[in-house]
């Protein structure tokens, strides 16, 4: 009969896939070891999907930092864009993170807070010189002291209407929405004049929607969530009216932001929002639609998107390792990323090129200008303590405001309730 | 005759055995001991005792999964286990064109289950052709919510997932009918038992123990459904994450910087518990009969 039980026990262990795993590795205070010292030696650098897209560029950009310090040679890893965060905790939690990694500040934090990541204030005290105050305030952590990361590339959203779903249906693409109340006005329209065919919101509110509702999302220490206030109630109610009356599409409950975009590229939707380059995108997935979009700066505050390099506070050459983050983010060689794709470099330096200032009168350039003004206002809207699985928390519990079935302050109290835990434990 | 050493058989099974010790028995191991720690995947953990399995018992949204994979698993099993029956029985005769029916019937089988799923959602969304197609024949007015309603959702799920498990079972179906033996259903026609009465006192008991085999391994897959619900739901677990199964939670717990690996560990042994009771009892009902 014991046996019986062992063999049901481990059949069922087999078949239920149990595993996981976890290490025992104890936090340690963030160090900061010289930069100064001989730049020579092997240095490696991680990059986020910039295979084979950008691959000239970085190999070109490697190139120019080998020349100018002959006798280091640079290790390029570019990991792809799927599983990016599963790569990073492996690596950290195996004590093997490259010398320089691209993190953005959702992923610097948890390494910051474990002492994996140099204190660039500390070891590198000219960065604030050189870099954008906000690009580095978005490697500052609440309940860590220093900033871990050099602030790479920004960038921001912008409005994009579809002029000829907005003139079909009696709107005026030059007088886009401002406002939320502005925008459920203008989308009663479009669903009039259109038969319920045509939508002119379609996602969720998030937490930056809150937030430019000037609701406070996280207390000041950085240690729980605040966002249950009446504002942002009054908020979601606004939303679950307008989904109430038909002005946003019914699969929204479990449709991603992802869902938004392509309900517009598919002319189905005639606004979403996105960055810089969102019209070169679309020029690709619809090039009919591409010449019909309108930007215009996106309502509220603009949120700030900020990518960084950050350096191993366990890097075996700290010297070399500085050197490369400087060295790829300096003015020049992001003004050459720039010219490329629609990111906007995070040096003072590059704030005068007027590259990004002017236009030349099409529409994606019209975009990437707009983008590079609203980013003197973007803020990190978004909590950095704010992740994943907390995000689809939010999602899941807005979903049940929206539909009726929560009231909108049951939805956000159990939304803040469970964000907590997860912060907390 | 070649000499054989004694060391001979352990060098043989040495890499099915290093195999299963890396990657199944330490593992499990591994999750037992973390479900009694708070670890998380930097930084490690201390022990906490039953904490994990204290804050599992106040936890609704896994009272939800678990209604959700019990549900799951009451109405997948009877249709798994008899529908591809019926279908093997039909298939099993040789008539012309009969291997393009097993084909078909198959192909569901090899798709991947994430390209299946997101087909069935542009089937069932708001502007979906099934929705299309009954408002078209005035059968509804408002489109049905297949993908945003918890329970509909949840029978979307699982009418993906009968669809697409029939023709496995099937095939699990057919092997078996061969060892029934031709000459019992001979007799019972010559003795005038019809067709009906040959299926459920001939080849119902001839396949008894496939039933019992295939109903273990569909409860087992039922309570660890994932990819359906996901990709239907489009990963939220649609909405209040009400549609969520057991290892959406799972998932949703052990993933990422923060990830609680200790609760997501204490998850996977309730998991366990829960897939033992279906087996044990299947197992007693197929020994009884």
């Amino acid at each position: 009969m014991r046996k019986h039980w062992v063999t049901l026990a481990l059949t069922a262990a087999a078949l239920t896939g149990c595993g996981l795993s976890g290490t025992e590795t104890p936090p340690q205070q963030a160090a900061s070891p010289s930069i100064s010292g001989s730049i020579t030696g092997k240095v490696s650098l991680q990059t986020w999907a910039l295979k084979p897209k950008f691959t000239a560029y970085v190999e070109g950009v490697i190139d120019g930092f080998e020349k100018k310090y002959p006798g280091v040679e640079v290790e390029w890893l570019d990991q792809p864009g799927d599983g990016y965060s599963e790569k990073v905790l492996s690596q950290a939690a195996s004590g093997t993170l490259p010398d320089v990694t691209n993190l953005p500040p959702d992923f610097a934090l948890p390494l910051a807070k474990q002492g994996l990541l140099l204190d660039i204030a500390k070891a590198d005290q000219k960065a604030a010189e050189e870099y954008v105050t906000g690009g580095l305030d978005a490697y500052r952590f609440p309940g860590t002291e220093g900033t871990f990361g050099y602030p790479w590339y920004l960038n921001t959203d912008v409005n994009y209407w579809n002029a000829e779903l907005l003139t079909k249906h009696g709107l005026d693409p030059k007088k886009p929405p401002t406002t939320l109340d502005e925008l459920i006005e203008q989308a009663k329209v479009i669903k009039d004049k259109s038969g319920g065919k045509v939508y002119l919101m379609s996602r969720k509110p998030g937490l930056m929607d809150l937030a430019n509702a000037g609701v406070k999302l996280v207390s000041d220490d950085g240690g729980s969530f605040t966002f249950n206030t009446p504002e942002a109630a009054a908020l979601l109610d606004k939303y679950a009216a307008a989904y109430k009356d038909g002005l946003l599409p019914k699969d929204i409950l479990t449709d991603t932001f992802q869902g938004n975009a392509k309900l517009f590229s598919e002319g189905k939707v005639a606004w979403t929002t996105g960055g810089g380059n969102h019209i070169t995108s679309l020029q690709t997935d619809n090039p009919s639609l591409a010449p019909k979009v309108v930007p215009s700066q996106a309502m509220g505050t603009p949120p700030l998107y900020v990518q960084g390099l950050s350096v191993s506070a366990k890097s075996a050459n700290t010297p070399a390792a500085v050197a490369l983050a400087r060295w790829v983010t300096n003015a020049e060689n992001q003004a050459a990323f720039a010219h490329l794709v629609a990111i906007f470099p995070s040096t003072k330096a590059s704030a005068s090129d007027p590259f990004f200032s002017k236009s030349d009168g099409t529409n994606a350039s019209e975009a990437k200008v707009i983008a590079f003004k609203s980013l003197e206002s973007a803020k990190m809207l978004q909590p950095v303590q704010f992740n994943g699985a907390m995000d689809k928390i939010v999602n899941q519990q807005f979903a049940l405001a929206i539909s009726g079935e929560a009231t909108s302050r049951q939805a956000l109290d159990d939304a803040v309730a469970k964000c907590n835990d997860l912060l907390n434990q | 005759m070649v000499h054989q050493r004694w060391f001979t058989p352990w060098v043989l099974v040495a890499p099915a055995a290093v195999w299963l010790v890396v990657f199944s028995a330490w593992p499990a191991i591994n999750t037992v001991i973390l479900s009694f720690t708070n670890a998380k995947p930097l930084g490690g953990g201390h022990f906490t005792g039953l904490q994990n399995f204290e804050r599992a018992l106040d936890d609704d949204q896994l009272l939800d999964a678990l209604i959700n994979s019990v549900v799951y698993m009451l109405v997948c099993v009877p249709l798994l286990t008899f529908l591809p029956l019926l279908l093997a029985v039909l298939v099993e005769k040789r008539l012309p064109g009969i291997t393009f029916f097993r084909t078909a019937f198959y192909t569901p089988v090899i798709a991947s289950a994430v390209v299946v799923a997101i087909i069935w959602g542009w089937l069932l969304s708001e502007h979906g052709m099934i929705n299309g197609l009954m408002r078209q024949l005035e059968v509804i007015q408002e489109p049905l919510p297949f993908l945003t309603d918890r329970w509909l959702l949840l029978f979307s799920a699982i009418s993906l997932t009968v669809w697409k498990g029939l023709g496995y079972y099937m095939i699990i179906y057919l092997s078996a009918l061969g060892n029934v033996r031709r000459e019992l259903h001979e007799a019972a026609a010559v003795d005038g038992a019809g067709p009906v009465r040959r299926f459920f006192h001939i080849t119902v008991p001839g396949v008894r123990g496939t039933m019992l085999l295939v109903s273990v391994l569909i409860s087992v897959s039922a309570l660890r459904v994932f990819s359906e619900l996901y990709v239907l739901s489009n990963g939220t677990g649609g909405p209040g994450g009400r549609d969520m199964s057991v290892v959406m939670l799972i998932q949703l717990y052990s993933r990422g910087f923060t990830g609680h690996l200790g609760y997501a560990s204490a998850l996977s042994l309730i998991l366990l518990v829960i897939t033992i009771g279906p087996m044990l009892l299947l197992t007693r009902l197929g020994r009884n009969s």
